[in-house]
């Protein structure tokens, strides 16, 4: 249950980047999930879900794009893509991977209204 | 309107991270994150450290639960400083809760620093700590699908310890299981087979922990 904490970082960062830019509401949230940081889906969402709730992210959607490791091999120096139970560099056959990325999760964008906007939804336009 | 962020969710965790890894290198201090399941030991292990280090090089400890002080209250025996951190509902440690606890440790006047991370291996497996390496455990009776189980954890540990050596007899562990799955998983880090109990193969890790200090020291002069 990680994904709590997670999500509290996202939620704050989503905030901060709709306040710089004049969003009034965020309806959308676009992160890039590495495999390795083993986030469940679900709990990502029901977590941010609970952490956006009473914000102007409350409501918004989670897309969450799955992303794929990237490992360096410190015996030989090769680039390659790890499985996630078998990190054997196709190279050298030893299994001694620095992650080069894959753990991280990346908030890619957020979409929302802008005051005016939310304004005029409000009056049912 | 549609904005364009890109940004680690991690970046704020990863920051105080580097900057507790800076704080300790300022302070000659060498810092490991023990992680393992809840059970295989990680207390023990680091209150025979302590003994075996003392009296030459001391340590301290920061150890992480969701509830009570018990380790804390175990390793006050051994160690020189020991702070417990309750995660409260947190499933690992966070960079910032090491900084807190950080500076309410005296680390001049330490060698080494153990983190006891949550006993958990999926959640702390993503959080850097600023910790110097990283001490992967597990222990005979968990079975011996632990590494194949568990890979995230395994594959970022600089060291593996397979503690409760002295039950292989015991309990069915096949302990060719675990090498075939080390060996498509992590050939870097070397498997130190110990008892905290016994003692059995705790000189081996003594060594590496003096190995590493050293070749830390080396690096950076």
């Amino acid at each position: 249950m990680h994904e709590l904490s997670l999500a509290t970082a996202l939620i704050d960062q989503v905030l901060a980047a709709a306040s710089l830019n004049g969003l009034a509401r965020v309806e959308e949230v676009e992160v890039d999930v590495g495999v390795l940081q083993l986030v469940v889906p679900e709990a990502l969402e029901a977590a941010f879900a609970a952490v956006s709730a009473d914000t102007i992210a409350s409501g918004a959607v989670l897309k969450q794009i799955e992303v794929s490791a990237r490992a360096r091999c410190r015996c030989c120096g090769r680039d390659y893509q790890p499985e996630f139970r078998i990190y054997t560099c196709p190279g050298c056959g030893r299994a001694d991977a620095e992650i080069l990325s894959g753990r991280d999760i990346i908030l890619k964008s957020i979409s929302g209204l802008e005051e005016h906007e939310v304004a005029h939804e409000d009056q049912g336009h | 309107m549609k904005i364009k962020v890109i940004e680690s969710v991690l970046k704020d965790n990863d920051a105080v991270a580097r900057a507790n890894r800076a704080a300790m290198d300022a302070a000659g201090v060498t810092a490991l994150n023990i992680t393992s399941a809840p059970g295989s030991g990680k207390t023990l292990l680091l209150e025979k450290t302590a003994e075996a280090l003392a009296p030459d090089g001391k340590c301290a400890v920061l150890v992480g639960d969701l509830q009570t002080a018990r380790d804390a209250e175990r390793l006050a025996e051994c160690a020189s400083d020991v702070l417990q951190i309750n995660t409260g509902r947190g499933c690992h440690l966070s960079a910032a809760q090491v900084s807190e606890g950080l500076a309410g440790l005296a680390l001049d006047r330490v060698d080494f620093l153990f983190i006891e991370n949550v006993g958990n291996m999926v959640c702390p497996a993503g959080f850097d700590l600023g910790e110097h390496a990283r001490v992967a455990m597990l222990s005979v009776p968990e079975g011996d699908d632990k590494v194949a189980k568990y890979p995230t954890l395994f594959q970022a540990a600089d060291v593996i310890l397979l503690n409760k050596i002295d039950l292989t007899g015991m309990l069915e562990f096949d302990m060719g299981r675990v090498l075939n799955d080390l060996h498509k998983i992590n050939t870097g880090a070397p498997l130190i087979e110990i008892s905290c109990r016994t003692g059995a193969g705790f000189d081996r890790w003594m060594e590496w922990l003096d190995s590493f200090k050293k070749a830390r020291a080396r690096s950076k002069s």
